[in-house]
């Protein structure tokens, strides 16, 4: 007994192969019996049930189909609306990366205290805007000389009182920082510039309004007591005094009490810079002013002298 | 037994060729199914991709690139669902992908008509190719669309299938999907279309440019009464309803005149966004972008413009609509011009040919022209600066030859081949005298009048050479434009600029354009030169503006090349400046059918004129600024001393302090050899 039959005898599929006749029909009326047989009109209407069912029911598109869902997740993302999604999704990122830099410049010029803080955490070609009253803040902490190399207070109260000054830019560059005070339309009403020398100035006087005057190295070798500056101040003659402290009213208003004094050993278009440290409770911090180059020169000497004497004297120095 | 055997040989060969089928098919699927493309989930994830969008200063919207605007399918009319469903598929919602009888039909009418191929693409299909194949015609690629269509069918309801469908369906003129389409062709939503846009829109798709009701109505309304017909057939309508709606009037919106065809500033915008953010972030990442433009002021110069170089082709002899030259030498001849805001260097209008669709070249930007005696203003104020001349300073007209070391001689010649003998400066520009520009350049030097020149805002190199004076070295109208602004600010310089501020689709902003101008002139210097040019437009070669009609206080100047190459004008009031220029793209001169040269007062100026008429409509006279150490004196233009009752013609000039007039008639003396005294055989730079 073959295989086939085997199996179909097993499964009782009740097709009995030995009582089918397998020869050719010999005349048209066999096959005609033949094909009219009960199995042959079963398998005729199974295949027809099953094209009849797949017309009507889709079941074969809908196999395939499931199929290809399941297979989905590890097909690839190709085909022309994926090249499109990708480059959708690397347009975002980069236009993401774009406005968190602009906004990490804008937070962080928000966030800073001082222009320097400003300079130094801006990236050089890049600008942030701030409001009018945010720079307002900016400007008056800064001593008054140099806000006034800036720009004249009574200049940005003018542009105050037109109402038009809304808002400003702040940009970085080579030579230091631009600004550009701004109407609502964005167009510049004034052009200001902070030169990378007046930045390290402004960097310097806060430098000295915290600390001590050993931390800026211009005085270095030039420090003497208040007591002895004071001394050869009263040396000088009444008239060459404005020269050497022209406002002394600025110091007289700072809380605390004048410990030491230091002498810049730079020269800047006939000034001298002067440092004078207060003491303030526990804590000590250095305010600057500027002075004729020839009266601080004058003062400078004679402080030199007491010196020379007081080591001569009592073999002490500074 | 003969008919038996028959039967069972196709019986069996039936047998056969379907097994060999089946078996070639379980082969495509597994070859097929390695690299079919992943399906995204939701489908509108991928295709919602935001628009870069382009506004005018004005605020209209006046281009959408890439994006697609994903909408829900309750905000599409159910008219164009109905459209578009009885047309490409109106057993949508029974099949599962495939339509098995309408793909038998269409095979058999590929195989037994022949010459006649008919589709049997259901939606879902089309989804699936558009979507992710190309449209290289293979059986393969056909297998495998038909394979993502099942996936998508068993993945995804019928709604999201439809949906994604009408989102992404291309429309032609750049609309993707319908709601863009309903904006572009009728200016409204998607759920706002009647059944007539409906029909029309849905027969679109076969052929977006076939059928694009803009250039082929006749056929686009035939294609209509196809999708009507087909709603009639399958139930959605009546016969009356599809008659109707076949008489409704479209009302079609008429196309975007500053739209993606047809648009050299689009251009210029688009570029400087993809030099300053990469091509993808523009087409993929959804910018919004405030530009400069304004709406009517671009229309009214391309009009102008149009207009004006339909004068010229009757001036040159060129037959309406052949597009050659009567003589056949070449084309006809191009146009630029460029408008600008004065106080700011806001680009207001810019048109860089006479038709976008025949060539993209952009001459307002890019062409690098001649700009003959337009450029003599720049001299003028590097005389007045540096050699401390004024308009009424006299100089004489006359041969003169310039020495040039190391090179022949420099010889320039007067437009009119006539010499007036002595004039003023400001008579000299208003007539614009060569010889005098030659006289005045060789006592500056042309370095000092190409550094003015350069802080004006030309950018272009221009030539250290005499010749430089008369405009020998070329510039752009956006150059021109720009620095003619420069005097029509009081020396003040804007950078011109024509994009405002680009936002992401957040509305967060990338950059803003910052308006800030820069001290280039000296105002009072600045003013004498304006007023020169003043005298150009009022009654120098500049003079048919007034005669057009054109009133406003305004300051120009014309400018003509050698052979006729180039015509210019650039002119402003106190608040527009337009540069304009006219000339043959290869160079050809310009003569008229008497054979005449054209020159910048005659090709140029009127174009001027009558754009800065439309333009400046119902602005109020204003004048431009004074600085307040100028004076007026009326000087006789030939001594420069004080006009008296008894002085011919006299000449308004404007003094700054401490300029005194003369008080004999004494002629400036020049270093240059005038020794040469023939006159000349061949006009130059006018």
């Amino acid at each position: 007994m073959s295989f086939v039959k085997k199996l179909a005898m097993k499964r009782n599929l009740c097709l009995n192969f030995n009582a089918m006749d397998f020869s050719e029909p010999q005349d048209f009326r066999e096959w005609a019996r033949r094909m009219l047989a009960l199995r042959p009109l079963m398998m005729v209407f199974l295949i027809f049930g099953i094209v009849i069912s797949e017309l009507r029911f889709d079941w074969a598109e809908q196999v395939l189909g499931s199929y290809l869902v399941t297979t989905n997740a590890q097909r690839p993302e190709s085909g022309s609306i994926w090249e499109v999604g990708h480059r959708t999704v690397t347009a975002r990122q980069t236009l993401e990366q774009l406005i968190t830099d602009r906004q990490s410049a804008q937070r962080e010029a928000r966030e800073a205290g001082t222009f320097t803080q400003i300079a130094s955490n801006l990236p050089p070609g890049q600008g942030a805007m701030l409001s009018s009253e945010h720079f307002r803040r900016l400007y008056l902490t800064l001593p008054g000389t140099i806000a006034h190399e800036i720009v004249a207070p009574f200049e940005l109260l003018r542009l105050l009182s037109e109402g038009r000054w809304v808002r400003t830019y702040l940009e970085n560059e080579d030579y230091g920082l631009k600004i550009y005070l701004l109407n609502p339309e964005n167009r510049v009403l004034r052009e200001l510039r902070i030169s990378s020398q007046l930045l390290y100035q402004i960097k310097r006087v806060e430098l000295a309004l915290q600390g001590t005057l050993e931390d800026l190295p211009t005085f270095e070798n030039r420090i003497y007591p208040a007591e002895r500056f004071f001394k050869a101040l009263d040396s000088l003659p009444e008239e060459d005094l404005g020269s050497v402290l022209s406002q002394p009213e600025g110091l007289l208003g700072t809380p605390g009490r004048i410990v030491r004094v230091g002498i810049s050993d730079e020269a800047v278009s006939g000034y001298i810079e002067l440092g004078f440290e207060i003491e303030e409770g526990t804590r000590r911090k250095v305010i600057l002013l500027k002075g004729r180059e020839w009266a601080v020169w004058i003062l400078r000497s004679y402080l030199e002298e007491m010196s020379l004497e007081t080591q001569t004297g009592s073999g002490q120095g500074l | 037994m003969t008919f038996i055997r028959m039967v069972r040989a196709a019986f069996y060969g039936t047998l056969c060729l379907i097994s060999v089928m089946a078996l070639i098919g379980a082969g495509m699927f597994f070859i097929a199914v390695r690299d079919l493309p992943r399906v995204p989930e939701p489908l509108s994830r991928i295709i919602e991709t935001p628009p870069t969008e382009i506004f005018a200063a004005t605020g209209e919207r006046i281009m959408v690139m890439g994006g697609r605007e994903f909408i829900p399918l309750s905000d599409i009319s159910a008219h164009f669902i109905q459209a578009i469903l009885a047309t490409e598929d109106h057993r949508f919602w029974e099949h599962h992908g495939v339509d098995k009888l309408r793909t038998v039909k269409a095979l058999w009418v590929t195989l037994v008509k022949p010459g006649r191929i008919e589709g049997a693409s259901t939606i879902t299909q089309q989804l699936s190719k558009n979507l992710f194949f190309s449209f290289k015609r293979s059986y393969m690629r056909k297998f495998r669309e038909l394979l993502v269509a099942l996936q998508i069918e068993s993945q995804f309801s019928k709604r999201e299938i439809l949906e994604a469908y009408l989102n992404q369906i291309s429309m032609g003129v750049g609309a993707n999907g319908v709601e863009q389409a309903a904006r572009t062709f009728f200016g409204k939503p998607a759920s706002e279309l009647t059944l007539a846009q409906a029909a029309l829109l849905a027969g679109l798709p076969k052929s977006p440019t076939r059928y694009n009701p803009y250039l082929h109505l006749d056929r686009a309304k035939k294609r209509q009464r196809v999708v009507l017909s087909r709603m009639e057939a399958v139930g959605y309508i009546t016969g009356d309803q599809a008659q109707s709606a076949f008489q409704d009037e479209l009302n079609l919106q008429p196309p975007s005149r500053v739209a993606r065809t047809g648009s050299y500033f689009l251009d210029l915008v688009i570029n400087n966004l993809e030099e300053r953010y990469g091509p993808e972030v523009v087409y993929h990442g959804g910018l919004k972008v405030a530009t400069t433009i304004d709406h009517q002021v671009q229309s009214m110069a391309e009009e102008s413009l149009r207009a004006g170089l339909y004068r010229l082709d009757s001036m040159l002899g060129i037959d309406e609509g052949v597009g050659r030259s009567s003589g056949g030498e070449g084309l006809r001849p191009q146009g630029a011009l460029v408008a600008l805001e004065v106080n700011s260097g806001a680009v207001k209008a810019m048109v860089g040919g006479r038709n976008y669709v025949e060539t993209e070249y952009n001459r307002a930007v890019e062409n690098n022209r001649l700009p003959g005696s337009s450029f003599k203003p720049f001299l003028y104020y590097t005389a007045f600066e540096k050699l401390g001349l004024n308009p009424a300073t006299v100089f004489i007209d006359r041969p003169v030859t310039i020495p040039v070391v190391g090179a022949p001689d420099w010889e320039p010649e007067n437009f009119g081949l006539k010499h007036e003998g002595p004039m003023i400066l400001k008579r000299a520009l208003m007539k614009s005298v060569n010889s005098i520009a030659a006289q005045l350049v060789a006592q500056t030097g042309p370095e000092e009048v190409i550094a003015t020149a350069h802080r004006c805002g030309i950018t272009s190199t221009l030539e250290p050479v005499y010749s430089v004076a008369l405009g020998t070295s070329g510039v752009s109208p956006l150059e021109m434009a720009s620095a003619f602004a420069c005097f029509g600010k009081g020396g003040i310089r804007h950078e011109p600029f024509w994009i405002g501020r680009v936002e992401d689709a957040l509305g967060r902003i990338l950059e803003e354009h910052i308006i800030s101008g820069e001290r280039a002139l000296d105002p009072s210097i600045a003013y004498q030169v304006v007023d020169l040019m003043r005298g150009v437009v009022d009654a120098g070669t500049g003079s048919i503006i007034r005669r057009m009609g054109f009133n406003l206080p305004a300051a120009g100047k014309t400018g003509t090349t050698d052979g006729f190459y180039d015509a210019w004008f650039t002119g402003f009031t106190p608040a527009l400046c337009t540069s304009v220029w006219v000339g043959y793209d290869r160079g050809e001169g310009m003569r008229d059918t008497r054979g005449v040269g054209i020159t910048g007062g005659r090709a140029a100026a009127p174009i001027w004129a009558d754009f800065m008429r439309k333009a400046t409509e119902g602005d109020p006279p204003r004048e431009f600024k004074i600085p307040s150490d100028i004076q007026f004196k009326m000087v006789d233009p030939i001594t420069g001393m004080e006009a008296t009752a008894f002085t011919l013609n006299p000449i308004r000039v404007a003094l700054r302090e401490g300029q005194e007039l003369q008080e004999h008639a004494v002629w400036e003396e020049d270093p240059v050899d005038s020794g040469k005294g023939e006159l000349p055989s061949q006009s130059l730079p006018f």
